[in-house]
């Protein structure tokens, strides 16, 4: 045993992680191989058995996984949008133009102190920021992606997202109670009320969307807009988007709104008492709650996955790789060189301060922006899933640009103003918004029976 | 130098004024006592002949053997800037009338003025410390408070090398700064 | 019902001797004074709120208890001290010439015009004669010191509402301002320029290149910068009606400057109790009749554009001579007083001078404006609410520096 614990002193520290890693990885290979072979049938039998749910699980898991990288962008986003517009620079130095910067945010508000105050009832602090956080992921569920790309495919699933997205109130009472101190009271009362008066205006705009549509189903509405981008439903309820944007705005504590974390008065309104992973949970629920708003416009009023123009899915291409044989081999290992040479050759040729293994490289990245760029036309050319999630994307961060905009550019409403605006303002206007389409669906009912469904 | 306005001034106040008028550049100056300011600042604000409705500087002085307070007012019936001296508040209870009945603005000028030299003015709802901790016992700007390197230069010092305070001396300043630290006014 | 579980007294994370009580700005002494009183005791549904001297907000270290009923504000009291430096007793101790650099920190953002009220005093005592360059360069950087401390003013004023761009493009502004004086004085912030009898240094090239470029573009620049905000629904409906004074009012809490201003009085020290070469100079004096809080946003707006034709003005009429008058080194004035105001970017800002026949002053008495418009927050914030407290404390425009000397 000795001579195990002094030859482990002699080692240094990478030869330390190599001879703890690599034996677990061993072991780990060994012990996951044995058990596919031995529970690999039962389970498969399993998996294909309660296939609904394997998928809900695999789901859920894309979707939690997802918001991640989703915060990091968008905070990235916001960061260099607003120094842009303020004529700054913004993030420069983590990665190229800045954009690792919100990864490094991420760490650093892991690796932060994270303590709860002296007086604070720990267990509603603890969970606070999980009830918010939650209360945000979970309405991506119902939100579809693309054709056939949705979490859970609910009927009633406009229903599900406004009554889900409700909870973020307690959340947020949860926060500003337990936090023992007046201003983080303040705050989370001012937000409870914030969010709670700005939650009527948001149901009732939708529900123009809904008469239009006939359901509540989010993927129905979505395949009701197919087609030209005259058919999305922005032209048909221009009344009803424009409150849910402003609602939607108002939900998501986005300026002109944010007065909850309107640092200038409040310090951080709810969130004082809060630091480290603590923090990045409201912090990542607020940024992932302006995509998922961004979502929801796009899905309701803006075709959702749908392209601007028809496209006649599926395009079949009569791509036969098998058909090549062992030149398949060839192929595969000859036409990424093949394109590394080709792309480097102009660059070496028209530079003399390029050398030859720079072009490589500049080649050899090009030959792979090339090459990634061959499949993804190809996936989107034959897979109505690519191209509809590569819509629904574009489209959802346009909304999530409009957002950081609107916060570069506007001041912040008060709290009166803001709750004037809501009941005295929104609300009917809402309510007239459903009025007018009931009577203009009617109308249409009567002089064309067949035009609306 | 508004010799009109000395004029009036001398005619309307001169039984209360402990001083003659005096007026340089563009400032009248005249000096009254402590019981006097009410009966005279309101004449000064309230009569159409002076309106002087603007307060422009309220401050305290310790001339080293009495405590003075000092009013600057502003109107428009002259060009010049008149300022009240209230003369003759002992130090060991500096007491003036305050003038927060006529500007309110006048409560903060009061507070500093307590805080710095300790002159109580009565009638300031408001009479506690603004710039120094609640608990502070001295008065800084008294001729009596020394700063530090004041302290440094007293006659008091020791003999050995590390109690002196080794400065300059022979230079002009060094000179003027041999006086006494609690320099008193010239008496004009 | 979750009881909340306080820690013991032995609980290494309790760092108080005490049980853990509720911290409150009461203060922990009883009242001394009537409106101490007052404000430290509590109605019902009252509860105080500390805006602590760290605060994201506050134009310096300033602590402000508030007094709250839910969002209303019923009544505040600032704390002031945090930066208090004994500027007076320092000048006490000090030459005439070591006060000018005691007294720039005071209004750390338009140093200019603190110099110029001490060395009008101190030229008022010793009887000096300015030259007329001198005099001219004086209104030149002083006039742009005055639109660099609006320029500021404007973004903090946007900033304090929430507005994260206005901001950073006033300080473009004051940026490029204040590069052209530090081209002329050697400093960006705390000038010390101005000396008894003239100033420093005369202007150079460098200087002179900067301002035709600033000039050219400053009038588009400050209506593209001031575009942003001023027909902004959200802007405007924030400031207007918010922290309204009327003049009477104004006049009984001493105000100057652009507060007094905004509430109808055309009082402006430059006119009515000129100073330096004000009188050759053409300038109107803006005044606006609303007194509330984009009143006097808008009427600093307007009195940039006037300190602009100012300072066009001093450069076609810059005559030529000395920059200096000739003085001993060693200054004794006589004994006397002396009071001397300039119009600063924010008001009165004077001095009151008292000499012995030494070197030194025997008394000097700085009067500051923030300090005086900071009393009278607590009169504006009648029946508003918390977000309006810092709204109205940006639109009187307060400098800590000048309000704890």
């Amino acid at each position: 045993m000795t001579a195990i614990s002094r030859s482990w002193n002699r080692l240094t520290l990478p030869g330390k992680v190599i001879f703890t890693v690599v034996p677990a990885l061993v072991v780990l290979t060994i012990g996951l191989v044995v058990a596919i072979a031995i529970l690999g049938g039962p389970a498969l039998d399993l998996v294909v058995a309660n296939l609904p749910i394997v998928r809900f699980v695999v789901a859920a898991t894309a979707i939690l996984l997802m918001t991640i990288p989703t915060a990091f962008l968008i905070i990235y986003m916001e960061m260099k949008g607003i120094a842009l517009m303020n004529l700054r620079i913004g993030p420069d130095r983590v990665g190229p133009f800045g954009s690792l910067l919100s990864v490094v945010h991420g760490l650093k508000v892991l690796m932060k102190e994270d303590f709860t105050p002296t007086g604070a009832d720990s267990v509603v602090f603890t969970w606070a920021p999980v009830v918010v956080y939650l209360a945000s992921v979970m309405t991506l569920l119902v939100i579809p992606f693309g054709p056939g790309l949705v979490g859970q495919h609910f009927q009633l699933g406009l229903l599900y997202f406004f009554a889900i997205s409700g909870l973020s109130v307690v959340g947020l009472l949860m926060a500003g109670w337990a936090s023992f101190n007046k201003y983080s009271l303040l705050g989370g009362l001012r937000s409870a009320a914030q969010v709670i008066s700005y939650e009527i205006p948001l149901v009732l705009s939708v529900v123009g969307v809904i008469m239009l549509a006939g359901t509540m189903d989010l993927v129905v509405i979505v395949e009701n807009q197919a087609g030209w981008f005259t058919d999305w439903y922005i032209w048909q309820q221009p009344l009803g988007a424009l409150i849910f944007f402003i609602a939607a705005t108002a939900e998501a504590n986005r300026t002109p709104f944010d007065l909850t974390e309107a640092d200038s008065e409040i310090v951080a309104g709810f969130a004082t008492e809060y630091s480290g992973m603590r923090f990045g949970f409201f912090f990542f629920a607020e940024y992932v709650n302006v995509f998922i708003i961004s979502a929801l416009t796009v899905t309701l009023f803006f075709g959702g996955w749908n392209a601007p123009f028809p496209w006649p899915w599926p395009i079949t291409l009569d791509l036969n790789p098998g058909s090549l044989g062992i030149g398949l081999l060839f192929v595969v290992a000859l036409v990424p060189l093949a394109l590394t040479l080709i792309l480097a050759t102009p660059f070496w040729l028209v530079s003399s301060r390029i050398k030859g293994w720079q072009a490589l490289v500049i080649g050899f990245v090009l030959a792979n922006l090339f090459l990634v760029g061959a499949v993804a036309a190809a996936g989107y050319i034959g897979f109505d899933w690519v191209a509809g999630l590569a819509w629904f994307m574009l489209k959802a961060y346009v909304f999530v640009f409009i957002f950081v905009w609107m916060r570069g550019t506007l001041p912040r409403v008060r709290i009166d103003q803001l709750m004037n605006f809501a009941w005295k303002w929104l609300m009917e206007l809402a309510f007239l918004n459903i009025f007018i389409t009931a009577g203009a669906i009617i109308l249409i009912k009567y002089l064309n029976p067949e035009a609306l469904p | 130098m508004d010799r009109r306005f000395k004029a009036r001034l001398d005619a309307r106040f001169g039984e209360v004024l402990r001083g003659p008028i005096r007026q340089r550049h563009d400032e009248t100056e005249m000096r009254i006592g402590p019981g006097d300011v009410v009966p005279v600042m309101t004449a000064l604000h309230d009569d159409p002949a002076f309106r002087f409705e603007f307060l422009a500087d309220l401050c305290g002085v310790d001339t080293g053997d009495v405590m003075q307070a000092v009013y600057h007012l502003w109107s428009d019936v002259t060009p010049d800037w008149l300022r009240i001296i209230v003369d003759g508040l002992s130090r060991d209870d500096p007491r003036v009338p305050s003038l927060t009945f006529l500007w309110k603005g006048a409560e903060w000028m009061e507070r500093e003025a307590y805080d710095m030299f300790g002159i109580i003015f009565e009638g300031n709802r408001d009479l506690r410390r603004i710039y120094m901790p609640p608990d502070y016992t001295s008065f800084p700007l008294r001729k009596d408070f020394h700063l530090p390197d004041d302290a440094a230069r007293s006659p008091g010092g020791g003999v050995r090398h590390m109690e002196q305070a080794h400065l300059p001396t022979d230079t002009p300043a060094a000179a003027i700064r041999r006086t006494p630290a609690s320099r008193q006014l010239p008496s004009r | 019902m979750t009881t909340t579980r306080r820690p013991s007294a032995d609980d290494p994370r309790v760092m108080l001797d005490q049980e853990l009580g509720v911290f409150e700005p009461v203060p922990p002494y009883p009242p001394r004074t009537e409106r101490e009183a007052e404000f430290y005791t509590l109605g019902d549904g009252e509860m105080f709120i500390n805006m602590g001297p760290q605060h994201p907000s506050t134009h310096g270290v300033l602590r402000v208890v508030l007094k709250i009923d839910g969002e209303n504000v019923v009544d505040l009291d600032p704390v002031l001290g945090y930066l208090h430096r004994g500027v007076e007793k320092l000048c006490e101790n000090a030459d005439y010439h070591q006060c000018i650099s005691q007294v720039d920190p005071l209004e750390y953002v338009s140093s200019l015009f603190n110099e110029w009220g001490a060395v009008l005093s101190f030229e008022k005592l010793l009887d000096v004669q300015v030259p007329r360059r001198a005099e001219y360069i004086r209104v030149l950087s002083a006039e742009l010191n005055r639109v660099a401390s609006h320029a500021l003013f404007m973004g903090w004023m946007a900033l304090d509402l929430g507005g994260l761009t206005p901001i950073l493009w006033s300080f473009i502004e004051r940026d490029e301002i204040v590069e052209m004086l530090a081209s002329l004085t050697g400093q960006r912030m705390l000038f010390n320029y101005f000396r008894i009898g003239g100033v420093n240094g005369d202007l150079n090239h460098d200087f002179m290149s900067r301002l035709g470029n600033w000039m050219s573009r400053a009038t588009e620049q400050i209506e593209a910068n001031t575009g942003l905000l001023n027909e902004n629904e959200i802007f405007v409906r924030r400031m207007r009606g918010l922290g309204t004074i009327d003049t009477p009012t104004a006049l009984r809490m001493c105000f100057t400057g652009p507060n007094l201003r905004a509430t109808g009085v055309p009082f402006d020290i430059r006119r009515a109790h000129p100073y330096s070469v004000y009188p050759e100079l053409d300038f109107d004096i803006p005044t606006r009749d609303e007194g509330d809080c984009l009143a006097r946003y808008l009427l600093r707006v307007d009195e940039v554009k006037q300190s602009l034709r100012i300072i066009d003005q001093c450069l076609h009429q810059m005559p030529d001579g000395p920059i200096m008058a000739k003085l001993p080194r060693l200054l004794r004035p006589r004994p006397g007083r002396a009071y001397s105001a300039v119009e600063g970017p924010r008001g009165q800002y004077a001095t009151y001078v008292m000499s012995d026949g030494t070197d030194q002053p025997y008394r000097m008495r700085i009067h500051d404006p923030s300090f005086i418009h900071l009393q009278s927050v607590g009169l504006l914030m009648e029946g508003n609410l918390i977000a309006d407290t810092m709204a109205i404390m940006a639109s009187l425009d307060p400098i800590m520096g000048g309000v704890d000397k």
